[in-house]
């Protein structure tokens, strides 16, 4: 199981969204992603669009106005 | 006890995001607040146009000369009179406070100097076209909505088809 880290940091909607749409492609069934965002919409439409196509997905805060995003590909 | 569970107000209301549906219920009636408290019809660029008129006024350039100041010259303009510019600077209060209150106020750094090109000239192209076209999302869209005016229509159909022809244009050239 890989494990891969994507860095949005000062990317604004909807780059953070298509630069992970681009990297689960890339991604076997069980391997992890992590988004690092500080974008606030950011922390909506990519856990929108993982949970809708069935990823795993958990919100980490890690920081005032930064996040994780840990989706782990399903299918 | 955890954070979450000792601050639960704190983390339902002002943490949480709210829902689409919570915000589009809020954001009718506050546009409809607004036409009755202010009696006017709120544009965001009206304003920040005056703003930039008046900041050229004052390294000494004669914009009151220029057609789109005629109506309204830069001379005298009063901004505590102005309620749509008044309201502008209420909604940069307002988001700061919301901010700040999640406790996720954040200064972002510049990723690279590409993003620094683009966000100038996004904001120059977005500036021209909103005054071009006489308004922006909240002057041609929030405020024409609620007094039933066809040009919100119209603006809604050419903001989504101009919104998906830039995010292929983005994806392809800049991503």
């Amino acid at each position: 199981m890989a494990e891969k880290t994507l860095d949005c940091l000062g990317e604004a909607c909807p780059v953070p969204l298509v630069k992970t749409q681009k990297a689960m492609e890339s991604m076997a069934v069980g391997d992890v992603l992590i988004v690092n965002i500080d974008h606030s919409c950011a922390m909506k439409n990519i856990p929108d669009w993982a949970r809708s196509v069935g990823h795993a997905v958990e919100i980490e805060e890690v920081a005032e106005g930064e996040w994780n995003i840990i989706i782990q590909k399903m299918k | 006890m955890s954070e979450k569970k000792k601050y639960q107000f704190h983390e339902l209301y002002l943490k949480k995001e709210w829902s689409y549906q919570t915000g589009a219920v809020l954001l009718a009636l506050f546009s409809l607040a607004l036409v009755i408290v202010t009696g006017k019809s709120w544009g965001v660029t009206g304003p920040l146009g005056m703003w930039g008129g008046w900041i050229l006024s004052k390294l000494g350039i004669a914009v009151d000369t220029w057609a789109g100041f005629k109506a309204t010259p830069v001379a005298s303009y009063d901004i505590w009179k102005d309620l749509p510019a008044l309201t502008n600077i209420g909604i940069v209060v307002g988001a700061l406070l919301a901010v700040l209150l999640a406790a996720q106020f954040k200064i972002k750094k510049l990723k690279s100097i590409k993003n620094l090109w683009a966000a100038i000239l996004g904001g120059l192209l977005m500036g021209i076209g909103a005054r071009i076209s006489l308004g922006c999302n909240i002057g041609a869209f929030f405020t024409a909505l609620p007094a039933f005016s066809l040009h919100g229509w119209i603006f809604w159909i050419s903001i989504f088809s101009g919104a998906a022809v830039g995010s292929k244009l983005l994806v392809k050239y800049f991503m």
